[in-house]
């Protein structure tokens, strides 16, 4: 559905994307990055925002700058939290419904079917200046999926989502997904992106880093040694019994004494050795967390790889 | 999807909040009219609404175009909505149009209701007012040709409003008063081509103020010509400039 190949975009001196070539089909991708990475440009340059300076760019083989072939099979929700206030969240669903080419009465029809996707339709009829983030996120989904578009990019769609509402949002891309639509996620969350797809594209200050599967880029990272932290009431029994696990490559005690520094390999061999030793050695953990869950790491680690 | 673009541009114009200034405006201008004999003493019905209608019914034409104008695009940018429209299936240059013809619309009325007020100031009412109808027809002429002229300059320009009000109160001012053919160069001289405002006489400053002090010779025929082909001439550029070049939300790229 959409093809880059060699695309750079430049913003006068700055470059915004550099030499990206890439394919996105069906299902959902995801675009995961830093802030900075080039995100928003792509999806921009996909969109028909922006051209790219350098490159080519194909969306179901066109180019998508200003194409209105493109935008009928396209929905967009950016990431700005921007609208007309003074509209209701049913009323500019339903302007963009007639933007998109229907009648009035599929407008009509087509507004409220994606309000209610999106589980807006009992607070549709008040106005978007009243709104929270979460409602105003909804009602940006909806209207990209008004037209039953082939293609849906979602601009960092989960931002000001409470987990339920992040569940939803998830578990409906998930549906629309299985109907064969293509849907490229734009996230800066490692954790985030994870439950929603293993397709991922990998930017980093506006380079390609990586792209396929999750699972191929969990074990480039996997490679490298891992950082957990183990908080427990018993830090010296917990170290005698970590010592003997398979993958240990260094440890050491915290200055407060109650938690075990860690570094493996294999993070996923050792968390299940660790909840075996807990369950047979009885083992008291309070906590444990890895600093390298986060998508800094996540970029160390490959731009060393 | 044309009547859509058109109603919501319209309804958005329209809005209460939005016209009440310009109907406080019109107001003004009524009491103006009213009154006029206190600043011009002698002044005919004929003088107080004419020179009400040069000296501040035009330039309100102005102010509103600039304002009505800059809002088909600029504001949209300005408050990064513009991404919902130019997302969809609507060619950039059909958007434009619709919404130059809504602000039209909605300059147009502004205009023709301060010159209505003006005329129920002077004359205490509309039917005997013979200057009203060709200054209706003048204040249409140029809410379209300052909204295309604006319009151009809004997609082209950062800071069009300031390039505008300019514009408006600035160069439609001092260019009709130059001696020469200068007036050919200002929107106003085709606008009071069509109007056919009586002259100030020998008062150099009414003169001045209402535009009246250079050698303005144009017909109506002839104003009612430029303005349409410089109208279409500038709404072709704009759509052309709309459509191929990239308009984003104001906000830093990424």
């Amino acid at each position: 559905m959409v093809t880059a190949t060699n695309v750079s975009r430049w913003y006068g001196q700055v470059i915004g994307l550099n030499d990206i070539s890439c394919e996105i089909g069906p299902g959902i991708t995801a675009l995961l990055g830093m802030n900075g990475a080039g995100k928003t440009t792509l999806i921009r340059l996909i969109t028909g925002q922006l051209r790219p300076t350098t490159g080519d760019l194909r969306v179901f083989g066109e180019e998508p700058f200003a194409n209105i072939n493109v935008y009928r099979r396209l929905g967009y929700c950016p990431e700005i939290d921007n609208f007309y206030e003074h509209y209701t969240g049913r009323d500019f669903v339903r302007f963009l419904a007639r933007l998109d080419g229907l009648s009035s009465a599929d407008a009509k029809s087509r507004t409220e079917a994606v309000l209610d996707m999106v589980g807006m339709s009992d607070r549709a009829d008040r106005k978007i200046a009243g709104y929270s983030k979460g409602m105003r996120q909804r009602i940006k989904l909806a209207q990209a999926m008004l037209h039953d578009p082939d293609m849906i990019l979602l601009d960092e769609p989960l931002n000001g989502l409470d987990p339920i509402g992040r569940r939803e949002f998830i578990d409906i891309l998930g549906a629309l997904a299985e109907q064969g639509k293509a849907i490229l996620v734009s996230s800066h969350i490692l954790f985030e992106v994870e439950q929603m797809t293993r397709s991922l594209l990998l930017l980093h200050r506006g380079r390609r880093l990586a792209t396929g599967d999750l699972g191929v880029i969990r074990s480039l990272i996997d490679k490298h040694p891992h950082q957990i932290r183990i908080e427990t009431d018993e830090p010296r029994r917990a170290a005698a019994l970590l010592a003997a696990l398979p993958n240990i490559v260094s440890m050491k005690f915290d200055r407060s004494g109650d938690s075990i520094q860690l570094e493996v390999r294999e993070p996923d061999s050792f968390y299940d050795a660790l909840s075996n030793a807990v369950i047979e050695h009885g083992l008291r953990i309070r906590g444990f967390s890895s600093p390298d869950n986060n998508l800094e790491s996540v970029f160390k680690y490959l731009v060393e790889a | 999807m044309e009547s859509a673009i058109f109603g919501q541009a319209i309804r958005e114009y329209f809005r209460l909040r939005r016209i009440l200034p310009w109907v406080a405006l019109g107001v003004f201008c009524l009491f103006m009219a009213k009154y006029w004999d206190v600043l011009q003493s002698g002044a005919t019905k004929a003088d107080a609404y004419s020179n009400v209608s040069a000296i501040f019914v035009y330039h309100i034409l102005a102010l509103a175009s600039a304002i009505f104008t800059t809002a088909i695009i600029s504001q949209e940018v300005e408050q990064k909505t513009i991404v919902y429209l130019l997302t969809r299936p609507v060619p950039r240059w059909k958007l434009l149009l619709l919404r130059y013809l809504a602000s039209g619309i909605v300059v147009s009325v502004i205009g023709i209701l301060c010159a209505v007020f003006a005329s129920i100031g002077s004359y205490q009412g509309l039917g005997n007012n013979p200057l009203l109808i060709k200054d209706c027809a003048a204040l249409i002429v140029g809410a379209f040709a300052y909204g295309a002229l604006f319009l151009l300059v809004s997609l082209m320009f950062n800071r069009a409003m300031i390039i505008c009000l300019l514009f408006a109160f600035g160069w439609e001012t001092a260019i009709p008063n130059m001696q020469g053919q200068m007036y050919y160069l200002s929107i106003y001289s085709y606008l009071e081509g069509i109007a056919q405002h009586p002259s100030a006489g020998g008062n150099k400053l009414l003169a001045l103020l209402v535009g009246g002090s250079g050698d303005n010779t144009l017909t109506p025929g002839t104003s009612y010509l430029v303005m349409f082909l410089f109208s279409v001439a500038l709404i072709g550029a704009a759509a052309w400039w709309f459509t191929n070049f990239e308009y984003l939300p104001r906000e830093d790229a990424e």
